[in-house]
């Protein structure tokens, strides 16, 4: 009856015992493809800011001080640990880490910053044919070159440029009705 | 030199309820397979209380019942006869006097609650008052089976008349009884309707904090202790020596068993609602009006 | 006299109270997944509470919605003194992937001050026993800012962009 059901269930517990982790004193080790930390490894990186791009909380951030100099930040606190940085980095410089023990008082500690250095075109020195040719347009470009010296010391965001043509496009786009139209 | 043995009785219950709620954790955490809190836990968990600010939510009703409810339980501590040996306060008050001292305590629990000003805990005092109306019937007689044998209600005579007078039928039937009641009393699983009902409704203690909570706490861990040292007393009387000291070594270890069965119990067991409680109940106290009724008898 | 021995025992008993405020449930799990019998919290001494007035901690989950920014507020207000805030899951450090959201006030920082930040979504169990035993000070800190660099420069960029600073006047108009 139920007294039989009750002392069985006490007596149940002696085959698995006891089964607590001894965890802060012994780890465990850790599934494989478990996605930790992010670590850049900055012999690899082309600074090309594809991880920038794909970031779903924009955790990443690229700025460039000078023609020459480009810094990506990553600012941990916000960073959800989904990989698609790893995934979509051309040289593979991102690996998610195992680290998961990232517990702090201060949001700064989980800062990464890494500098680079970015080459200059070896045949005439600049990168891209601007079309653009004033300076206002240029200054909401993202991080390229310039044609002239005078506006290197300009700092660019990283963000795209707002285009009114594009936004008239989409306001007037019409979903096809029918399958296969 | 009786007042020794009512300093001894306060000090022995003070210091030995807090251990044993431990040794109720930790069996319920071994039987769940997780490694427990240490046995000691509970005195760390009063030592903090104590250390934390006092927020007063309600009025004056407020302040004084967690006093009430310590009050109440430390002088039924007083006239408890531990150890066999009655001292001089017992004279003065008989197995009524214990009744009313509990249920004293068990008021002012609905005093503080209702005085919160909190739905919660307006809705945890409504289910320890059915708590406490249920669980009465069975305490008195457990009581009065031996106070009718002895002719008399006072609380030696009566906690004693089973080492006086031998075991009988009903004495025997109110011992299962007393077992089976023994969760309600103490407030555990399946029965902790009011107290401790954290996961459901947050009990009638949700506005209390630090001190005040610890009063309570500690009250609650010694009203467990002296039901559990009731059962020792009235049934189990056949291992008596002679000398205090060791008299009181003995109960304690009983009172332990006790506290592994109440352990047990408490951790394979769901909790029941109010109304289900209370029809278990209904079958108890018929029961135990029968128990009286045959030890009326003489049977 | 108590007073001293309730501070040495503070973190011997730690109780906690958790308060989701607008999170997905995941770091709800997970706090609940602590106190399961494999990664048992219990043998520190905490439990969990289910009225603010009785905890010590308060585990904040979620970033931090609009309608339950004054609830949070007073839920920590009710907390008895000596006390400690977590903010669990990324949602809380900084909010998350939402931080820039119409009903997102970005993160527990912003209403009530934090003790301990807990990273991850959700955090793995360990991580949160990790964040609480730093807390007790069992073990040390294992994040630092991190600044990697690829090569000395051989150009000399600081001083040419201070100079061009002070002398083009369109550059100082801007600046103001």
């Amino acid at each position: 009856m139920w007294l039989t059901s009750k002392i069985k269930q006490v007596l149940m517990v002696i085959k698995p015992g006891v089964v607590t982790l001894n965890y802060p004193f012994e780890k465990r080790p850790v599934p494989e493809n478990f996605r930790g930390a992010p670590y850049w490894d900055h012999e690899k990186c082309i600074g090309c800011g594809g991880c920038a791009n794909h970031c779903p909380a924009r955790t990443i951030l690229v700025r460039d001080i000078c023609q020459e100099i480009r810094v990506m930040v990553y600012d941990g606190s916000r960073c959800t640990y989904c990989g698609r940085c790893a995934d979509v980095c051309p040289e593979n410089a991102i690996t998610m880490t195992d680290r998961y023990e990232l517990a702090t008082d201060d949001r700064q500690d989980l800062n990464e910053s890494m500098e680079l250095f970015m080459l200059t075109c070896q045949r005439c020195g600049r990168c891209y044919d601007m079309e653009n040719v004033n300076m206002i347009d240029r200054m909401d470009l993202q991080g390229y070159r310039y044609d002239n010296i005078e506006a290197r010391a300009f700092i660019r965001k990283t963000t795209d440029r707002f285009d009114p043509e594009m936004l008239k496009k989409t306001a007037e786009y019409k979903r096809p009705s029918k399958i296969g139209e | 030199m009786d007042i020794v043995y009512i300093v001894v009785n306060i000090i022995i219950f003070l210091a030995f309820a807090p251990l044993f709620e431990g040794i109720v954790r930790k069996l319920t955490a071994k039987v769940q397979s997780r490694q427990g809190p240490p046995v000691i836990q509970p005195y760390y968990d009063l030592i903090k209380l104590l250390g934390k600010e006092n927020f007063i939510v309600g009025n004056w009703v407020f302040k004084l019942a967690p006093l009430m409810s310590f009050a109440a339980i430390l002088s039924v501590i007083c006239f408890v006869p531990l150890g066999y040996t009655a001292n001089f306060l017992t004279q003065y008050a008989d197995v009524i006097t214990i009744i009313y001292l509990l249920t004293m305590g068990g008021v002012s629990i609905l005093l503080g609650a209702l005085s919160s000003r909190n739905t919660f805990a307006m809705m945890g005092a409504s289910r320890e008052m059915v708590t406490m109306i249920m669980v009465e019937p069975v305490l008195a007689m457990t009581f009065f089976v031996g106070a009718v044998k002895v002719k008399s209600l006072g609380i030696d005579a009566t906690i004693f008349s089973v080492m006086n007078t031998g075991y009988s039928w009903a004495v025997l039937l109110m011992m299962v009884l007393y077992l089976m009641a023994l969760q309600a009393f103490v407030g555990k699983q399946p029965f902790d309707i009011a107290e401790a009902e954290q996961e459901i409704l947050e009990g009638p203690f949700i506005e209390y904090s630090g001190p005040n909570y610890a009063l309570f706490k500690y009250s609650m861990m010694l009203k467990q202790m002296f039901y559990a040292s009731l059962f020792v007393m009235v049934f189990v009387p056949f291992l008596y020596t002679g000398v205090y000291a060791l008299d009181i070594a003995i109960q304690l270890c009983e009172i332990a068993l006790v506290y592994v069965v109440i352990a047990l119990v408490g951790a394979t067991n769901p909790r029941l609602r109010i109304d289900q409680a209370v029809k278990y109940y209904a079958v108890l106290i018929v029961l135990a009006l029968s128990a009286v009724g045959l030890s009326v008898y003489g049977i | 006299m108590f007073e001293n021995l309730s501070k040495k025992l503070f973190g011997k008993s730690l109780w906690l109270y958790h308060c989701n405020t607008g999170a997905c449930n995941g770091c709800d799990i997970e706090i609940l997944n602590v106190l399961t019998p494999y990664y048992d919290v219990e043998r520190f001494g905490m439990k969990l509470v289910a009225s603010p007035r009785h905890a010590d901690v308060m585990l904040l989950s979620g970033a931090v919605t609009r309608p339950t920014l004054p609830l949070v507020k007073k839920a920590y207000d009710a907390l008895p003194n000596p006390k400690l805030v977590f903010g669990v899951g990324s949602c809380a450090t900084g909010g998350g992937c939402w931080f820039d959201s119409y009903n997102v006030t970005g993160g527990a920082a912003g209403v009530v001050p934090v003790n301990y930040f807990i990273p991850g979504c959700p955090p793995r169990p360990e991580a949160i026993i990790y964040a609480v035993a730093l807390a007790l000070g069992l073990v040390d800190k294992q994040v630092a800012p991190v600044e990697l660099k690829q090569m000395e420069f051989p150009i000399d960029v600081y001083e040419r962009n201070k100079a061009w600073e002070e002398r083009n006047t369109i550059y100082q108009l801007i600046q103001d």
